[in-house]
């Protein structure tokens, strides 16, 4: 006893200890040493401690929902859905919310840079030095060596591009984003050509119909209009006035929206033409009348044991799809990401003319277009983004502008866009964040952050009328950002001669009236002014203008049985064993690691936050030795990533899925992560490192059209999830597989 | 080892070498906390009792209180509105001289730079108060900010705590059991 | 004055403000979940912390599974938050009462300034609804630029829960006396609700039977979670399907 402390001792000494950490470490009340600026001239409708709201049109997607926002003091306090806006009529999507964390992003580009490519370091440039490097970078360059490469949003940036463009003779900008990509838009499109002798983008009426069969479509996470079709799916399921609809989805992985679904088909990757053609013939037959040439060589047996859909199931299916007054079948995701993904389309498209819905509530459209829209303008495919990129890597380009995406972590690695812009002597970025293309160009430009921002977005699906969201700024720009509509009529004035014809504008405002202005003479609008001052802050205080009719087409549908339509199955790129899933985090998206409430928000389907994971039936993991947390390699023929493994008890066997959205090695500290040595590291892996360049034959790529191979490491990462997992698999009950 | 400084500590010297060690810890905590108490100064001695005594309403220059949770410090263009037609702040040679109060304001005004006033009364962060709501219930600024017209700088004649504010609760409340809960509600102040 | 056994317990069956959620049309898509921690400055917490179960959402949707592949169905979207009990089993347990019932709302309340973060309200709260502020969670610069004014920031060592958005109840109440009326139905919402694209939430008074969520609750085939244990929850869900 005599060498060791007594517990009373012990307990004094605890007691002393713990009464000056107390009064040390500030159980004292907060700092009275707060100071107060009031403003020097208060804003109109301003009062202190009270928010003043402002109508605009959110930037995280293209989609074009109307936003309104309360501000208080100039601050940004909420995000909430702009009621009047046909398009989302009040509602907002996680990412929608979290739009003020790019907002306040504690990692956004403050200033102009000029950089070094690859070193995160730079030095900042005056505004009038930015702007005479780009009317240099037009001016100095032949016509045909500028290029644009620009993102879906905003519109009024590329249609100010386009116009400059268009009279003065460089590259047309191309567009292009992540989101295309994997929504496959311009298979849609080429199906709804070959079917309906026009080109566009079809409207799925979900919230009128009364059966939905969806192949592949993740309307409910991103697809489209995520948040519109979601309104469209509570119409389907509202029992008050209608029958409840029912919902069925076929896909080889649960998709949080086949997690909805009444019935989930796990088809076997590549069969979705063959199965659809069999259900269109199984329904002709219960219909009776003559077989329709589009089904007539299909044999749903060969379908059924292809597909590994049971002949009774389709029998089933058919019967459910025949006999409903309200069917509907929506093609799109990753049944289209596939070799064959036009002939799904197409097969998915004319299910519909068995119900024959075209035009007609529930069924199928073309959207409206939008109020100064003329003809569907349809983003680049990756088809067309790799001879793009090819003309990069020739050396065609002298100057490249890049806004509003982030090409080399949202294009497939394998097309090697870093590589390619090693061939363009000066990459100008507009970046608001300093993502990994901003990393690699000479000068970043950071434009506003959407909220801070003028412009305009076209809605191009999702709601009935035409609509034209506009988009003001709702809080005065935070940092030394300059809108990038501004830049480029600026240089173009410097640049002189017809630069400056084509863009004959003061300002960004200016030149957005001179497109509105057209709109004040169109009859049936959602308001009209006699001048554009009136029409222009009306634009501004409603969010938009749109029309009050319904702006839809009705697909010319003659043909769509008449045709022969091809039932075969994908080809798989790769000698692995799994068919690889990639899909679109719902959270995430491609532009939504860098906030970090995102990155809190679980994955609908597996809850897991901040990081990637690969989906794996229990049954195949049981069989590789694999549990929960385990890292495995994946091999395709394009790549190899790292990834640990969850137990996903809805997916096929066969198959495997990663979500697409984290693996930025730049993009913010929420976007990366930090080794033991604090050093920046990839937080997550991006799948599109293992996409190969295979396409469909309306040049989307085959994303989901590639075999891999799984190896395990003997690693663990641990995943951070919601949900517990206390008795999934026996975990913490002593009985783990 | 530990045993042997402990055993140290517990003679008297080692008792009196404790004792120091904490008083001067806790002074330094006392100290700290002080100084975290105290407020900046103000960059104008601002003589309230000069303007109430103008006639100017409270309401004139804080319009905030009647209409939401904060009264609220006047933007500077309002200052300006009246002060730009008073003589002695045009007048430089006479501010120089006889109104020293009156040079920061128009350097301010004049550089385009706001003032930063240093708020006087404060509620904790975890108290939402709503002056729009005191207002409409008929009481008067002075009943809480005492009497403007007999101070310069504001000064809080009481301590906004709790107790404050609870005893005038209950005494508009009396017997009106409604009221009362409603006003005594801990869901009313803090959220 | 009023005398202390004058006070009523906690038993009005009734309560005042609820939520009807229907789990047929939520898809589980998050917007409730980021709305309300932009509302309410719900810290978030990284990727370790939230490993360890400590991220803070007020409002989370559980999904379960059911059968096995290819059987296997993923059970209806459940979107938990605290039920606001008219008899919470979290209140008694409190020393600090820091969680305490409002009579003036009829919501259960956190007092942010009392909470001694015991913890004890989590544990007793069958729902598990309640997050609790293990560290003082890093906003960086300007990211507090967002905060919501009329919402406390929390510190470490303190206990959080949804409020029902008793910032806006107030605020609805506040503009509603200053133009002499009552507060009317679907004036305001809480932000998780008034987010929804599929509007699966809908809140208001369940005191008042002409009030639309009044009209849902008593639809028949809704239940309320737990409610065996005499919580008298004021939260009704629809199954759906």
């Amino acid at each position: 006893m005599s060498d060791k402390l007594s517990r009373r001792d012990f307990l004094k000494l605890a007691g002393v200890g713990a009464a000056s950490t107390a009064v040390l470490t500030g159980c004292g009340p907060a700092s009275r040493s707060v100071k107060r600026e009031p403003y020097m001239q208060m804003p109109e409708y301003t009062y202190n401690g009270l928010s003043t709201y402002y109508a605009t049109t959110c930037r995280e997607c293209a989609a074009g929902c109307g936003l309104v926002v309360r501000t208080s003091q100039g601050r940004a306090i909420k995000t909430e859905g702009n009621a009047n806006n046909p398009l989302n009529l009040g509602k907002t999507c996680a990412r929608g919310q979290a739009t003020l964390h790019g907002l306040y992003n504690p990692d956004r580009v403050t200033d102009p840079i000029k950089r070094t490519r690859g070193n995160a370091s730079g030095d900042i440039v005056t505004w009038e030095n930015a702007t005479q490097i780009v009317a240099d970078a037009l001016k100095n360059n032949k016509p045909e060596e500028i290029a644009f490469l620009m993102g879906m949003a905003p519109d009024h940036l590329f249609d100010l591009v386009a116009d400059l463009a268009n009279s003065t003779g460089i590259n047309a900008p191309v567009r292009f984003g992540a989101l295309n990509m994997f929504e496959s838009r311009a298979t849609l499109s080429k199906a709804a050509e070959n079917l309906f002798g026009e080109a566009g983008l079809p409207f799925f009426d979900v919230g009128g119909a009364q059966v939905v069969f969806s192949f592949g479509a993740n309307f409910l996470e991103t697809w489209l209009s995520p948040v519109s079709y979601t309104r469209g799916f509570a119409g389907l399921r509202e029992g008050q006035t209608k029958k409840r609809g029912t919902f069925v989805q076929f896909e080889s992985r649960m998709s949080s929206t086949a997690g909805k679904a009444d019935e989930w088909m796990p088809l076997r990757p590549g069969t979705e033409a063959l199965v659809a053609l069999a259900i269109g013939r199984l329904a002709s037959e219960l219909r009776g009348g003559s077989m329709p040439r589009a089904f007539a060589d299909v044999d749903p047996l060969e379908a059924a044991s292809k597909s590994g859909i049971k002949l009774e199931t389709l029998e089933h299916l058919a019967e459910m799809f025949a006999n409903s007054t309200g069917a509907l079948a929506i093609p799109g995701g990753t049944a289209l990401g596939q070799s064959n993904g036009l002939a799904v389309a197409e097969a998915v498209l004319a299910l519909n003319a068995i119900a024959d819905n075209f035009g007609k509530p529930g069924g199928v459209f073309f959207s409206a277009l939008a109020p100064n829209q003329t003809e569907y303008q349809r983003s680049a495919s990756v088809k067309e983004m790799q001879e793009f990129v090819q003309q990069m890597a020739d050396g065609k380009f002298k100057v490249l502008f890049v806004h509003g995406l982030n090409p080399i972590f949202e294009l497939p690695a394998s097309l090697d866009f870093k590589n390619a812009l090693k061939n363009v002597e000066q990459v100008i970025s507009f970046a608001t964040f300093p993502d990994e293309t901003a990393l690699e160009s000479d000068y970043v430009f950071p434009d506003h952050h959407g909220l801070e921002s003028w412009g305009y977005q076209r809605v191009a699906t999702g709601s009935a009328q035409p609509v034209l969201s506009g988009a003001q700024p709702v809080v005065s720009p935070f940092y030394n950002t300059r809108a990038t509509a501004d830049v480029l009529i600026a240089a173009a004035q410097l640049a002189s001669g017809k630069f400056a014809e084509a863009l004959p504008f003061q300002d960004e405002v200016e030149f957005l009236q001179s497109k509105i202005s057209p709109l004040m003479s169109e009859a049936d609008g959602f308001f009209s002014a006699a001048d554009i001052d009136t029409f222009a802050a009306y634009f501004q205080q409603y969010g938009g203008w749109w029309k009050l009719s319904d702006g839809r087409a009705v697909p010319n549908s003659a043909d769509v049985l008449n045709r022969s339509l091809s039932s075969a199955e994908a080809e798989f790129a790769g000698e692995g064993e799994f068919f690889f899933v990639p899909f679109v985090s719902p959270t995430l998206a491609e532009a939504g690691a860098n906030k970090p409430w995102l990155q809190e928000l679980p994955d609908p389907t597996t809850t897991v936050m901040w990081n990637t994971w690969v989906e794996i039936n229990p049954v195949t993991a049981e069989e590789l030795g694999l549990k929960d947390d385990d890292v495995v390699t994946i091999t395709s023929e394009a790549g190899v990533l790292e990834v640990p493994v969850y137990r996903y008890p809805a997916i096929r066997p066969d198959t495997i899925a990663i979500p697409f959205g984290q693996g930025h090695t730049a993009y913010g500290r929420y976007a990366t992560a930090l080794d033991e040595n604090g050093k920046i590291i990839k937080r997550g892996v991006n799948p599109t490192d293992l996409l190969g360049q295979h396409f469909n034959e309306a040049g989307d790529l085959a994303f989901a059209g590639m075999k891999v191979n799984i190896k395990k490491t003997g690693k663990k990462q641990l995943l951070s999830r919601l949900e517990s997992i206390m008795g999934v698999y026996g975990v913490g009950l002593g009985e783990e597989k | 080892m530990i045993k042997r400084l402990f055993d140290w500590l517990k003679q008297p010297l080692g008792l009196i070498a404790v004792g120091i060690a904490f008083l001067a810890l806790f002074s330094l905590a006392a100290y700290g906390i002080f100084q975290s108490q105290q407020s900046p100064a103000q960059p104008i001695q601002f003589p309230h009792a000069t303007h109430a005594a103008r006639g100017l309403q409270c309401l004139y220059c804080h319009p905030g209180a009647a209409r939401g949770p904060s009264a609220g410090i006047p933007a500077q263009a309002k200052c300006w509105a009246c002060h730009q037609q008073i003589q002695k702040t045009l007048d430089s040679q006479l501010a120089d001289t006889q109104f020293p109060l009156l040079k920061p304001l128009v350097a301010a005004v004049t550089s385009n730079t706001p003032l930063e006033w240093v708020p006087v009364a404060m509620v904790p962060d975890f108290v939402q108060f709503n002056h729009r709501a005191h207002v409409a219930a008929g009481q008067n600024c002075e009943n809480c900010h005492g009497d403007m017209t007999k101070v310069t700088v504001a000064e809080n004649p009481q301590v906004f705590n709790m107790g404050f504010c609870l005893n005038c609760h209950k005494k508009v409340a009396g017997e009106n059991h409604e009221l009362l809960v409603k006003l005594t509600d801990c869901g009313t102040c803090h959220y | 004055m009023i005398k202390p056994e004058e006070i009523k317990m906690s038993t009005d069956e009734s309560g005042k403000w609820g939520m009807v959620i229907d789990q047929d049309i939520c898809t589980g898509c998050q917007a409730c979940v980021a709305a309300c921690a932009m509302e309410n400055n719900i810290s978030f917490v990284g990727e370790a912390d939230s490993g360890y179960g400590r991220s803070m959402h007020w409002i989370r949707i559980e999904r379960f599974w059911e059968g096995e592949y290819p059987e296997v169905k993923m059970t209806p979207n459940q979107p938990m938050m605290c039920q606001q009990c008219g008899s919470a089993t979290c209140e008694p347990v409190c020393p600090a009462f820091a969680t305490i019932h409002s009579q003036a709302e009829q919501l259960n309340l956190q007092v942010y300034n009392r909470c001694i973060g015991t913890r004890y309200c989590a544990n007793n709260c069958p729902y598990q609804v309640r997050s609790f502020n293990w560290r003082d969670y890093e906003r960086p610069e300007p990211l507090p630029n967002q905060f919501n004014p009329d919402v406390t920031v929390r510190r470490r060592g303190v206990m959080e829960k949804c409020t029902f958005c008793i910032q806006r109840i107030h605020k609805a109440q506040d503009k509603a006396k200053s133009e002499g009326r009552e507060v009317l139905d679907g004036e305001f919402t809480t932000a998780c609700a008034q987010a929804c694209p599929a509007s699966a939430i809908t809140f208001g008074r369940v005191d008042d039977p002409e009030s639309l969520v009044s009209q849902l609750a008593h639809r028949g085939h809704g239940v309320k979670h737990l409610e065996e244990l005499g919580t008298l929850p004021n939260v009704t869900y629809f199954k759906g399907g």
